[in-house]
């Protein structure tokens, strides 16, 4: 792939890398193309009366049936929101009500943990070791009136949560999932009030939130607002398209492709654990997303780690305190009691080959024997 | 007992330097660290974990190491 720069005016392509292991990839060359010609055909408010309108109003309905379709739910459910962020927040707090009861993990995303500090009754649910969330907690809670955010994977290390022991347990309380990094690969349990979805967990466009809201749901939208508008209307048009592209591309490849990258995963770790001492992993493969790793290791500085890598042409996340913008390690591996120093996050796409991932893990042995040498 | 005073480093520089003195003490030996990064707690408690000594956090900021066996 390669980097871009602004450049009088236009984007150039001008540096050439070896792998991308962020969280973040650039759209597939189908979803690029829909954009493209949305652009070209969407770019009208769809709801206002006139011809153009009308083509993107249908457009827009196109994108949300397809999207319906494979995300198992009615497409008057779906709700598309142009800031993701805020889809923890609709989500939440158009269940949760003063006085009520809100539950939550401490492996949650961040914007859940700032809600709850938002909120005067609160109870975080403790984690094992292994990133599993303790859910004995809910049992004193569930005859009560509240709200349970519950993460269906962790987008730092991919443990994936048993949400249906979690539901089973939960009783009357409403249930606000979160399934941003899940995306496809775990099924919507029975028994849901609202689940937010992020277009880049199916390698869809940054800038896409999904909101999938019960019919059956008491939610309200938390927003001062005029009318019966759930959600802002303001999202892309023509990105909305292109996440229903992607959606429908990964869809496709989604059972062999996730064979294959928990087989490469596998390798990765494998190869890192067998060869580098001191090393922790967070979370087990078998209950975890198959592109998903977050590798601690001891004394490494993460920093250093990621700009060695940076480097040599891999770009990777990290979790440690030294990369962080407020200097604080990530509360997911805190939570679990992970080494949170020389932390790097690994996500693997789809198509990566073997020979890429051993390229990768060759990397790494080497940076982090550098740097403990040093 | 050896003191080493970390205070004002980031994370990993006191568990780097912890690693580095551990060798020099003998086994029972305790070392006083000193470090007031928000971190070092956290990851203290994996290195012992990990590395199979002990510590203790016997005040703000400021912990008991302890090595289990020799090298």
């Amino acid at each position: 792939m390669s980097c871009l720069l602004v450049s009088g005016g236009s984007l150039h392509p001008v540096v050439q890398i070896t792998g991308n292991f962020q969280a973040e990839t650039p759209l597939s060359a189908r979803a690029r193309e829909a954009l493209g010609d949305a652009l070209d055909q969407g770019w009208s408010d769809p709801s206002k009366l006139s011809h153009f309108s009308a083509k993107a109003r249908i457009l827009k309905e196109s994108a949300i049936a397809a999207m319906a379709e494979i995300l198992e739910l009615r497409p008057d459910e779906i709700n598309i929101l142009g800031e993701p962020g805020l889809g923890h927040y609709y989500s939440i707090m158009g269940l949760l009500r003063p006085g009520q009861q809100f539950l939550y993990s401490r492996v949650d995303r961040k914007e859940v943990i700032a809600i709850a500090r938002s909120h005067r009754h609160t109870l975080e649910l403790q984690v094992a070791p292994s990133g599993l969330i303790d859910f004995q907690a809910l049992d004193r809670y569930s005859q009560g009136h509240g709200v349970l955010a519950l993460q269906a994977a962790n987008g730092e290390t991919g443990v994936v949560q048993d949400l249906n022991t979690a539901i089973a347990r939960a009783g009357n309380l409403q249930i606000a999932l979160d399934f941003s990094s899940a995306g496809t690969r775990i099924p919507l349990p029975s028994k849901w009030d609202c689940a937010f979805f992020d277009a880049r967990a199916w390698q869809g466009p940054a800038g896409v939130g999904i909101l999938a809201i019960s019919e059956s749901s008491e939610w309200v939208n938390p927003l001062p607002h005029i009318g019966k508008t759930r959600t802002p209307q303001s999202a892309s048009l023509p990105l909305t398209i292109a996440a229903a592209v992607a959606l429908e591309e990964w869809k496709e490849e989604e059972r062999t492709e996730s064979m294959a990258l928990r087989q490469r995963t596998q390798e990765l770790r494998s190869h890192i654990t067998s060869r580098i001492d001191n090393c922790e992993v967070a979370g087990s493969l078998e209950n975890s997303l198959p592109h998903i790793s977050s590798f601690s290791f001891l004394y490494v500085e993460g920093e250093e780690l990621l700009r060695r890598l940076e480097l040599q042409g891999f770009a990777v996340d990290s979790g440690s305190a030294c990369t962080a913008e407020d200097l604080q390690p990530s509360h997911v591996l805190a939570a679990m009691g992970v080494l949170t120093h020389g932390n790097i996050r690994i996500t693997l796409h789809r198509g990566v080959t073997p020979a890429q991932v051993r390229v990768l893990a060759e990397a790494i042995e080497t940076a982090v024997a550098d740097l403990r040498a040093k | 007992m050896k003191e080493l005073d970390c205070l004002g480093m980031c994370c990993p520089r006191p568990i780097i330097a912890l690693g580095k003195e551990m060798p020099r003490i003998n086994a029972g030996e305790s070392i006083r660290l000193l470090s007031d990064d928000p971190a070092t707690e956290i990851d203290l408690r994996a290195w012992a974990r990990m590395s199979g000594n002990y510590i203790v956090v016997t005040g703000i900021n400021e912990f008991l190491v302890t090595k289990s066996k020799m090298d």
